[in-house]
């Protein structure tokens, strides 16, 4: 006679086959329902514009001009700046944000008196508006009166104060450091979620076999986090790729095109040049090297089983 | 072995001196609005860095909520931050539960599908959200933003759900069925508890970027009855005049509700939750 | 005789029908004919918290009741983009502000309504200064697409004080300017002679530099000049202030608004172009007497030049309240109404003959400067790339000539080639 426990295992995974498709259709659909009736038309629409010429407030001048706008794309010099800075924007913004908030996370699983309240401060540089951000640092940064300048003068690393955001090698890493500060409570509230996953019994058995902090940390935190860190990076690279409220506001791209990305590249190009078709083949192509890149990543997760099935 | 007492003062340090650091640098930037938001006029452009105004007033605030429509800035904030984060969480938390939960086809390309959307910049996909927000009638009321914005929050918030999902072993899943649960039971007496960590992180995100969020609250509304905080800041700054005074102020009160939600919701990160659960 | 009724009955019936519907439509018609007429108008203003623009239409509003006017506040920053995502939703306002960066660039989408036969009808248009018509048009020729309502024209702010310690004359010659700005240029006091502006916005006063210096835009024809010899010369006399002599700060590739006038108010530059917008906050900050204004220096001091910019006011092609949309345009532009806004906190020059000739404008020395300057300044040209130089264009170019990265010919070639397109 077969044990209950199997039979009822069995019984569940029969009828999971069974309704194959209708569960999972009524629990996703909510979500599809949003995702393909509100976002898919834009897709689609800019995938459209891409093939075309247009005037936007004149649609009896669009033309369609099949590959020309992104044979015109290779041939931009812009577009090779406004790469390279968009993959140093990404990789340099999530690699510090991360390990920002990796030791934030870490402190404040610590118990401490007060700890409600330093968790609800640090939140703050996540919960400022964004235009706040790029004005506050903006003034911290100015090359007259900035703090920045004034401490590090003070302090005697610098000797005069520098112009951080007019200066071409140091205005899009002036931004970066504004955007690595707001970012940081992100993965800090992230990964304080996930070190929450970890049985206390793990520390303790390392605790006991005579491990340090510092090795508990290496073998036991890190591995176990890992999984969260590679999606919350993963999910974090993407959203940095498009963000640049802070680059608009604190540079406009400049000096010259030494801050600018991609998605900001797009913008001007459709909303200033008044070149919808032209924008959209940016974005477009930006959107096939991300996916490209997601692709990959997701297939080493899948080959190191991160993503547990 | 050291003595007790310096081995407390030393285990403090190595907590202090860490946090001291840590909270110095995240703060600063703020600490410099809330100075800035207190300099009287005369002050705040001075030739030498000033740190501390010598007069230091709270009229900014006073002219803030006085004289501008700041509070309806923040209820209209709220109304929409709240509800966003209740349908985009309730939407996301289904979706995730299925794509950790349920097998079935095409698992791997719909999940990866959830991100297609993301990988757009908003600015492009602005327009047609304008149309379809027009058609649907909804353009200049709340539930013009709540909808842009849960489109945003769903697929992120899916993905990261899914993730703590399958941190919890299905054991328990199978434990709770042979106990007689049904799938809901399940999700809600065994899911959900153990995954608060995430629900709430999950939560933290679509409140902040709901609350913080610019370019659609600046396109779908037009006036006091769905302007948002974000544009409404983005007003005091004038062609040639710009309101230091309520920009700051206003900077500063935008990020309070945000941390005062997190000081609730922090109480579900707490160690000890999985303790037991498979032994039990 | 009772079935000859009855066959009447329903010739009897259609009558008392179409009877009903003449009255229901009568009624209605006059019903309409009563609801106010919606007009939006969208506008920036300086200072949203000043209530003077909702004081004036409510005072419309009063004064017009067939009307209602319904407005929304745009930041400057983001009303170009929203203007341009409502229109192209088929969902833009009715009338609005608009400021002649992107007339050529609406009117070559057709988005704007051509008003000659509205302001055939106006009885103020006589008292509109009669070469300001023309920051409306296209082509001279041609029709007026925008009513002028508030310009201004750039002028040089300088510190009076530094410049009597000094011993210095206010500058009156490019020769003078430089002079003076290498006098008070001292980094290591952090102080310098100029503000330039490199930055968002910087385009107005590099232009009035430009034509200062004697170069133009476009010639007589309309042909775009601006990369010729003389711009060259004008554009390098620019950098140079930066590159060669030094005399602005090492932020000014980057500096905006808010850092040009920070740094005058803060004392670490001496001189900064600007106008009249912003003479309430100069003053209020270092005080009346250590503030001068004069005219931008001229290359050649027979010819004198400097830069207008027109903020007016425009009704959109799609709207279905034209005659409605012009009245509140046009009323704006009256003596009462132009008044009120000029003398306000953010006012600009008006436009009206009758307001420019009172005491508050002719004796306030920023308004008469200003004024002065309108005899002889040249504005942007109404070409369609103008609204792209405007807004990214110039800047990219000028940040990248400051550096070093293209020469001063190089610039101009980019900025001809955008204005051409």
């Amino acid at each position: 006679m077969r044990s209950p426990k199997r039979s009822s295992a069995e019984a569940s995974a029969k009828s999971g086959r069974g309704r194959g498709w209708l569960l999972p259709l009524f629990l996703l659909s909510p979500a599809l329902v949003l995702l393909l009736g509100i976002v898919a038309y834009p897709i689609v629409r800019a995938v459209w514009l891409s093939f075309h010429r247009l005037e936007i407030l004149r649609p009896d001048l669009t033309e369609y001009v099949g590959l020309d706008n992104y044979r015109g794309l290779l041939q931009d010099p812009v577009i090779r700046i406004a790469l390279q800075n968009s993959i140093l924007w990404v990789v340099g913004v999530v690699l510090f944000q991360f390990l920002g908030g990796l030791v934030g996370a870490v402190i404040l699983n610590r118990r401490f008196p007060g700890r409600a309240i330093v968790r609800g401060l640090a939140l703050i540089p996540w919960a400022t508006p964004s235009v706040l951000v790029a004005l506050m640092w903006t003034w911290m940064l100015d090359g007259n009166y900035g703090l920045v300048n004034d401490l590090l003068v003070k302090a005697g690393i610098l000797s005069r104060f520098q112009p951080w955001l007019a200066q071409p090698w140091s205005a899009l890493p002036a931004v970066m450091l504004a955007d690595v500060w707001q970012g940081i409570p992100f993965f800090a509230v992230m990964l304080l979620a996930a070190l929450q996953a970890i049985p206390e019994e793990l520390f303790e058995a390392a605790r006991i076999d005579g491990a340090s902090a510092w090795r508990v940390f290496l073998h036991v935190t890190l591995p176990l986090l890992l999984p969260t860190i590679l999606i919350t990076t993963m999910l974090r690279m993407i959203w940095t790729a498009n963000y640049m409220d802070l680059i608009m506001i604190m540079t406009g791209g400049g000096p010259g095109y030494s801050s600018l990305t991609l998605p900001l590249h797009a913008y001007y190009t459709a909303y200033k040049r008044l070149d919808f078709g032209y924008g959209s083949t940016i974005a477009i192509v930006q959107v096939l090297i991300l996916a490209a890149a997601i692709v990959a990543y997701l297939r080493q997760l899948r080959k190191n089983e991160v993503m547990v099935q | 072995m050291k003595p007790y007492s310096l081995h407390r003062s030393w285990a403090a340090l190595k907590l202090w001196i860490p946090l001291g650091a840590w909270l110095t640098f995240v703060l600063a930037p703020y600490a410099w609005m809330f100075i800035t938001s207190v300099k009287p006029p005369a002050e705040l452009y001075t030739k030498t860095v000033r740190y501390w105004p010598s007069h230091p007033t709270f009229e900014g605030y006073r002219l803030l909520m006085e004289t501008t429509p700041f509070l309806t800035y923040m209820r209209n904030s709220g109304i929409v931050a709240v509800s966003t984060c209740v349908i985009a969480l309730a939407v996301a938390m289904a979706a995730a539960y299925c794509f950790s939960r349920i097998p079935f086809r095409g698992k791997g390309i719909l999940l990866f599908g959830f991100l297609v959307t993301q990988l757009f910049p908003s600015v492009l996909l602005v327009l047609p959200l304008f149309l379809i927000m027009r058609s649907l009638g909804i353009l200049n009321t709340p539930p013009a933003l709540i909808l842009a914005h849960s489109t945003f929050a769903v697929p992120f918030s899916t993905w990261m759900l899914t993730g703590f999902f399958n941190a919890i072993p299905r054991d328990l899943d199978e434990a709770a069925t042979i106990d007689g649960c049904n799938r809901l039971q399940t999700f809600r007496y065994v899911l959900l508890p153990l995954s608060a960590p995430g629900v709430a992180a999950a939560l933290t995100y679509i409140f902040i970027y709901s609350w913080n969020e610019f370019i659609y609250a600046l396109t779908f509304t037009a006036d006091l009855r769905a302007r948002t905080l974000p544009v409404g800041l983005q007003t005091f700054m004038g062609e040639f005049i710009i309101r230091w005074d309520l920009l700051t102020a206003g900077g500063v009160i935008t990020a309070l509700p945000i941390v005062f939600f997190f000081m609730l919701v922090q109480r579900q990160l707490i160690a000890g939750l999985t303790a037991g659960a498979v032994k039990g | 005789m009772m079935t000859r009724l009855r066959r009447l009955q329903p010739l009897l019936v259609c009558v008392l029908a179409v009877g009903l519907v003449l009255l229901v439509g009568s009624a209605m018609e006059s019903l309409r004919a009563q609801a106010p007429t919606v007009v939006r108008y969208w506008l920036w203003l300086d200072d949203p918290t000043e209530p003077m623009f909702d004081q004036l239409v409510k005072e419309f509003n009063a004064t017009h009741p067939t009307i209602r006017v319904e407005y929304q506040f745009v930041p400057l920053s983001e009303y170009h983009d929203k203007l341009v995502t409502a229109l192209a939703a088929g969902s833009g306002p009715d009338a609005g502000r608009f400021k002649d960066w992107w007339l050529g660039e609406f009117v070559k989408l057709n988005a704007l309504e051509p008003l000659p036969t509205h302001i055939a009808k106006w009885p103020g248009r006589a008292d509109v200064i009669d070469n300001l018509w023309n920051t409306g048009k296209i082509t001279e020729a041609g029709p007026v697409y925008m009513m002028p309502h508030q310009f201004i024209t750039f002028y040089l702010y300088y510190r009076k004080d530094w410049f009597a310690e000094a011993g210095l004359r206010p500058p009156a010659t490019f020769d003078d300017f430089l002079a003076a700005a290498k006098k008070l240029t001292d980094p290591a006091k952090n102080q310098y002679g100029f503000g330039l502006r490199g930055g968002a916005g910087g385009q107005d006063q590099w232009l009035a530099f430009m034509v200062a210096g004697g170069a133009r835009l476009v010639d007589a024809q309309g042909k775009v000049i601006v990369n010729n010899a003389e711009g060259v010369k004008a554009n390098q006399w620019y950098i140079d202030l930066f590159r060669v002599h030094k005399v602005a700060p090492g932020s000014a590739p980057t500096d905006a608004y808010a850092q040009v006038l920070g740094a005058f108010q803060s004392g670490n530059t001496a001189m900064f172009a600007h106008h009249v917008g912003s003479s309430v906050l100069v003053t209020q900050k270092l005080g009346a007497a250590n503030v001068g204004v004069v005219p931008i220096p001229a290359a050649d001091p027979k010819k004198p030049a400097t830069m207008a910019t027109m903020a007016g006011n425009v009704v959109f092609a799609g709207s279905k309240q034209k005659e409605a949309a012009f009245t509140f345009v046009s009323w704006l532009s009256e003596t009462a109404p132009m008044d009120k806004w000029s003398g306000s906190r953010q006012g600009q020059l008006p436009v009206l003959k009758s307001v420019a000739k009172l005491s508050r404008y002719t004796e306030n020395i920023f308004f008469k400067v200003s004024l002065d300057g309108a005899n002889y300044a040249v504005a942007w040209p109404p070409l369609p790339g103008v609204g792209y130089v405007s807004a990214q264009g110039w800047q990219a170019n000028m940040q990248r000539a400051l550096l070093g990265q293209i020469s001063s010919k190089d610039m101009l070639d980019e900025i001809a080639k955008a204005l051409q397109r």
